[in-house]
């Protein structure tokens, strides 16, 4: 890896927020190739950063910098990137149920897709089943939708939309992963979910999986 | 057989109580007129409709859900540049007339002759949640990393509004008791590095919950339905007596070996175990008899893991009640 890379990388995993931009302008006038700092000095450093939050040594100030500096440096990035909607891995639809006003699981859900290089579509939290059913409908190239449920109260409206995406037309080509306080892996085979993880990192892994990049 | 107040002290000194405490028996609570202005609306649900607190918080508690929650995005965020704090936030009032005060003060007076619990204050929200109210999580966190010295000035006059809050509070209630709302974490982690959590919250709890007691308060109760085992330590040195709502992901029964009776857990009994559409007096029983084999009887108040005394599913905080008294009378 370049000094140059490693330092975009380093940027990413120190926190440099407030570095980042000129850090990634510095490896871009090095002649290093654009996707090669998504790929392997943002994504690279974000997996590290996903990793230590799942084993509890990195904690959700430090995740949350990280991925914002990411963002970041991703802006500076985009004009430069080859392929551009392509150089994704992949796409996923994200949000919480009916119900729930928790945000910053599936904040952190989506901030590590992103992280893992895919476009996400967040719908936002307290989501009726049918703006889910919309957003399946109308994105025929996304194939996995991510759902946070963090209260016992709205077990009952996970169990809906998973009984909702299944029974719809594009019920067959999506994968439906739930998440969130109170979901257990049991709970999630009860109504049939394709997947279900404890942590943010662990989801971002599953979704890859089910893009065929895991 | 103790008064509950004596098993209670038995149960936190590490002496001999008869029996467990149960659940939330020791603390009668009393809404006072400057927790109700700030946390409006508190207990019951509204519906879809949006309140505004008393600081000036877009709160939502629609129907069914088992707690209100504050609105945040565009038009709805107090806070969004910690820097600015001083310019933007302005605390919910202290100065009420002594009119909303006559209430209050009849409820401490009524549950002090009787004699049996304390007279117990709420405070909510605590500190940390109180600065996640005004700027959203997301911006919360990521500003303890950006902006430490503005997140301290934020919390430093949180805190003082606490200090006075109580201050007002003791005068017209002589309460024994403070129970304090403020989640620390998640289910498997606590928010903030225990570091960066002593930096930012030790020193201003610790001036809360002493003021309290040098006000005559005995008992500090703080809630924090949540991982928090690696914050004990802090907890300890804050002053908290009784954590309220620790989660069985603490393993409470190597923190009762670890930390004796410096601190004791109420708690155990998780929620989102029990209080759950489908339970069943069967579920609720066994659940409670396997926690209490395992946890122990040391520093341990068998408790729901819910904030306040009640349980979201009517009969399950009941069931719960009467298996911890028939568990009692075999293990004591």
């Amino acid at each position: 890896m370049s000094g140059e890379l490693e330092s975009v990388k380093a940027a990413i995993t120190a926190y440099k927020f407030k570095d980042i931009e000129g850090i990634v302008k510095n490896a871009l006038d090095a002649g290093v190739d654009p996707n090669d700092i998504l790929n392997n000095g943002m994504i690279t450093a974000m997996t590290e950063i996903g990793e230590g939050f799942k084993e509890n040594r990195i904690f959700m100030p430090q995740m949350l910098v990280a991925a914002k500096t990411m963002q970041k440096g991703v802006d500076v990035l985009k004009p430069y990137l080859k392929g551009g909607e392509a150089a994704y891995c992949g796409k996923i639809i994200i949000g919480s149920v009916l119900g729930d006003v928790h945000d910053i699981g599936k904040n952190l859900v989506a901030m590590m897709c992103e992280g893992a290089g895919m476009q996400v579509t967040d719908l936002g939290a307290d989501v009726p089943a049918e703006r889910f059913l919309d957003a399946i409908a109308s994105n025929q190239d996304i194939g996995i939708v991510a759902c946070s449920s963090s209260m016992t109260t709205t077990r009952e409206a996970t169990k809906k939309l998973a009984e909702a995406i299944k029974s719809s037309k594009d019920g067959a080509r999506v994968k439906f992963m739930v998440g969130g306080a109170t979901m257990t892996q049991e709970f999630a085979d009860e109504i049939g979910a394709d997947g279900y993880t404890a942590d943010a990192t662990s989801a971002s892994k599953m979704a890859k999986g089910f893009m065929g990049g895991a | 057989m103790l008064s509950i107040k004596d098993n209670l002290e038995e149960t936190l000194k590490g002496g001999s109580p008869d029996r467990y405490v149960n659940q939330w028996e020791y603390m009668d609570l009393v809404i006072d007129p400057i927790f109700a202005t700030s946390f409006v609306p508190y207990f019951t649900p509204v519906g879809p409709e949006y309140y505004k607190n008393g600081w000036g918080v877009t709160i939502t508690f629609p129907e069914g859900a088992p707690g209100s929650h504050p609105v945040h995005g565009p038009g709805y965020t107090v806070l969004e540049d910690v820097t600015q704090w001083e310019n933007i936030v302005k605390p919910s009032p202290l100065d009420l007339p002594d009119e909303a005060w006559k209430d209050v003060e009849k409820a401490a007076k009524d549950i002090r002759d009787k004699g049996e619990k304390h007279v117990s204050l709420i405070m909510a929200q605590g500190v940390f949640e109180r600065v996640h109210y005004l700027m959203g999580m997301e911006n919360a966190m990521v500003s303890y990393m950006i902006e430490p010295e503005a997140m301290h000035g934020l919390i430093d006059m949180i805190t003082e509004w606490e200090i006075e809050s109580i201050t007002r509070n003791m005068e017209h209630t002589e309460a024994t008791l403070l129970f304090h709302h403020d989640d620390w974490g998640t289910g498997t982690n606590s928010f903030l590095d225990p570091e960066v959590f002593r930096e930012f919250y030790y020193e201003p709890y610790k001036k809360i919950y002493s003021h309290f007691k040098e006000m005559g308060g005995e008992l500090v109760v703080h809630h924090s339905d949540s991982y928090a085992a690696n914050l004990v330590p802090t907890m300890i040195d804050m002053g908290i007596d009784i954590w309220q709502g620790a989660i069985d992901a603490n393993n409470l029964q190597d923190l009762a070996k670890t930390y004796g009776n410096k601190i004791a857990y109420m708690g155990g009994i998780d929620d989102a175990i029990v209080d759950v559409p489908d339970w069943t007096p069967e579920l609720v029983r066994n659940y409670v008899r396997a926690q209490c084999d395992k946890i122990g009887t040391s520093s341990f108040i068998p408790c729901l893991t819910h904030g306040l005394n009640f349980s979201i599913f009517p009969g399950v905080f009941d069931e719960i009640t009467k298996t911890i008294d028939e568990v009692s009378k075999e293990k004591f």
